[in-house]
């Protein structure tokens, strides 16, 4: 088994990164051929990232989230994971591009580093800690892919309103489309955010006997639930939409950023764990 | 082939002289049966506001060159002006060619303009029903459509707006997904406010709303995109309604200021708003493009994507013309059979006809099992007998390369069993046995 996960950490960034240059071809080219084999390459190498995940999980008995580059290969798995859902019910093959490059990237860092951990903590060998860290990742696979989608919605806006018509022209949707995906990925996120919340505040103090509400993480965690929550709100409430619902997209998801390098730089965190 | 042709487009005359000699259904009506009585057994005659063409294969024995047939059709259609270097002349494979460069679209004023396939098969329709499409020209013409219909699916050519008005509908489906539930409206009742509203109702936006100075004309467009109208006097109290506004009048002044389409956005709530101003002189200030949500495009920036789909358009030509080499490569395949296929035939008959005598001769010697089993042996040999010069026939005529080569030994194969000699014969002796 050890040996298979071995070939698969190898393998996996191969795959993605094969799949990224399917859908670049695709994107780049008029009358492409790959339109369904790109989308081929994407579930098998979701089939082969979600079996060495188990993998993993059997072999060092613990689910993936003992350490950043653990973190890494999950985020890279549910990012993409989350893309080809989207894409499947909605069909808009355009954008896939633009959110695996970001599990290409989460993936080559964590095969370059990823160790074989046996030993770890008991209290992360738990399964209510991996439901919330689980939960966690797929939230922010969602703002991830809300804040591409909102890149490209600006990118898009900027080219119309200054006459380019050019490949982001040609390809991607339209922006009414991109607004409403970077709003669903993002509500998405936050339902699996909130999720992640209810499970953290029911379950972590009885499991950490450091656990303190005015954790950076926690606190900074919270912060990013209440920008994407007040724009959901104003959403439904004040109608916003374009481009407010995505700049907010963007400042969650930079906040995002920020509340994942607090829990990982401050070491008065009791989210460190490693 | 004998096949003759010339045509009158864009390339050679201009529009005036085009429109000139430009044939209505009623006079191709009237042309077809002159055509018929004085030069052609079969052809066809296309007319559309870009081109007239007259296409045919000459009586038997008669001899018509192209200035016949421009003669006869200037008989037919005199236009003053008009002089031989006006019209270009087709012969054979060039004319079969250039019916399939018309039906790809390539020789069209607009690269790629699939309507003149459309129009190729009314006017062979046309001669079909007028019993002037024989067996070559409706060879002619399944080819001439299976050459646009390829060049539709296969290449690019077609793609992409090349009109100013088709453009600013393009934009506007790069902004709204869903245009069925969006409003639109056009203001102006002009050909070109025509073409864009046709456009948005082929789209299938939602509502579509249009004010004009003349009510009637608006009356008019509203009547044949199903919309309705607004008095030009009222169109600012009504703007915010609008997701999308075309505006093609020939005012020379403004007809909406800054603070006009910033007050507009005020009462649509910021919420998105698609101006397309291609009227010359603009209508709308073109300082609204720097308001938020506002997305406005005049003449200028839509004639951007124009040139750039006509350059692609032009890019996808050599794709085509490989269509059209391919198509005349298999129709020349089929046309070079037909002389050998009479050859073939005469030569089986010649040894159907020996078998069948010889088969006579021992009818009554034999019992009738006897004679089953002789006849089917017999059928049996002459068919592997003949099988080999059938196909070999048949492969150098379809190869086209080698046409004449079949010809040649179509000929010898029947100079060999002297088959003229016996048709002639068997013929000369059915008509005395008649006779008598």
């Amino acid at each position: 088994m050890l040996a298979t996960i071995h070939t698969l950490n190898i393998l996996l960034p191969i795959l993605y990164a094969a799949t990224f240059f399917v859908y670049l071809y695709d994107f780049t080219k008029d009358k492409s051929t790959v339109s369904n084999a790109k989308r081929i390459f994407l579930f098998v190498t979701l089939l082969v990232h979600t079996f060495y995940v188990l993998a993993r999980t059997i072999e060092f008995d613990h689910t993936p989230i003992t350490n950043k580059f653990e973190i890494f290969t999950l985020l890279a798995c549910t990012i993409s994971c989350a893309y080809f859902i989207l894409e499947l019910l909605t069909d808009i093959r355009g954008t896939g591009l633009f959110i695996i490059f970001f599990s290409l990237v989460f993936q080559v860092i964590s095969s370059l580093f990823i160790k074989d951990l046996f030993e770890v903590s008991e209290v992360l060998r738990n399964r209510m800690l991996g439901l919330h860290v689980i939960s966690a990742m797929l939230g922010y696979s969602g703002f991830t892919i809300s804040a591409v989608y909102g890149l490209l919605y600006l990118l898009l806006y900027k080219d119309i309103k200054l006459n380019k018509f050019g490949i982001i022209f040609k390809r991607l949707p339209s922006l009414e489309t991109l607004d409403k995906l970077c709003f669903n990925s993002m509500l998405i996120g936050f339902v699996l955010l909130t999720f992640a919340i209810i499970i953290g505040i029911t379950w972590l103090p009885s499991a950490f006997p450091n656990f303190s509400f005015f954790d950076p993480k926690i606190i900074s965690t919270v912060i990013v639930w209440l920008v994407f929550g007040s724009m959901i709100v104003a959403k439904y409430v004040a109608k916003w939409q374009g481009k407010k619902v995505v700049r907010f997209a963007l400042l969650g998801f930079i906040l995002m950023l920020i509340s994942n390098l607090l829990s990982t730089t401050l070491s008065s965190s009791f989210h460190k764990f490693y | 082939m004998n096949l003759v042709g010339i045509t009158i487009n864009h390339k050679t005359a201009p529009l005036e002289l085009r429109e000139a000699l430009h044939l209505s259904s009623d006079e191709i009506l009237e042309l077809i049966p002159k055509l018929k009585a004085g030069l052609f057994d079969e052809g066809f005659v296309l007319s559309t506001c870009n081109r007239t063409e007259l296409f045919g294969i000459p009586k038997i024995g008669k001899i018509i060159d192209h200035t016949t047939v421009q003669d006869f059709l200037l008989r037919y259609k005199p236009v003053a002006g008009i002089k031989p270097e006006h019209f270009n002349k087709y012969f054979s494979c060039g004319a079969v060619k250039h019916i399939f460069n018309v039906s790809s679209g390539i020789d069209s004023l607009v690269i790629g303009d699939s309507q003149i396939l459309g129009q190729l098969k009314e006017a062979f329709l046309l001669a079909e029903d007028m019993d002037f499409a024989g067996t070559l020209l409706k060879r002619v013409y399944d080819a001439a459509i299976r050459v646009g219909k390829r060049t539709i699916k296969e290449t690019a050519i077609g793609e992409g707006a090349v009109t100013v008005s088709y453009a600013s509908v393009q934009v506007v489906e790069k902004i709204y997904s869903n245009l069925s539930k969006k409003e639109a409206l056009v203001i102006g009742a002009g050909e070109t406010g025509e073409l864009a509203a046709i456009h948005l109702r082929d789209k299938g936006v939602g509502k579509i709303t249009i004010s004009n100075r003349t009510i009637s004309k608006a009356e008019s467009l509203a009547e044949k995109v199903h919309g309705d109208i607004i008095p030009f006097s009222e169109l600012i109290e009504h703007l915010h309604k609008f997701d999308i506004i075309i505006s093609a009048t020939s005012s020379p002044d403004l007809l909406f200021t800054h603070s006009d389409i910033k007050s507009v956005m005020k009462k649509r709530k910021g919420s998105t708003t698609v101006i397309m101003d291609i009227a010359v002189p603009r209508d709308i200030d073109p300082k609204v493009k720097d308001i938020d949500s506002v997305f406005y495009h005049d003449m200028d920036s839509l004639k951007v994507i124009v040139d750039q789909n006509m350059q692609r358009r032009l890019e996808e030509i050599p794709k085509a013309k490989k269509i059209i080499l391919n198509e005349m490569s298999n129709f020349f395949s089929w046309y070079n059979t037909l002389d050998v296929v009479p050859a073939i035939k005469s030569v089986r008959d010649f040894f159907e006809d020996i078998r069948n005598d010889e088969l006579e001769k021992i009818r009554h010697k034999i019992t009738d099992d006897d004679y089953e089993k002789l006849e089917d042996m017999t059928r049996r040999m002459m068919g592997r007998i003949l099988h080999n010069p059938t196909i070999k026939l048949r492969e150098l005529a379809e190869s086209g390369t080698h046409s004449q080569q079949a010809i040649t030994h179509a000929l010898i194969l029947k100079e060999l069993f002297n088959v003229n000699g016996h048709t002639a014969l068997y013929e000369e002796e059915n008509h005395k046995e008649t006779s008598e």
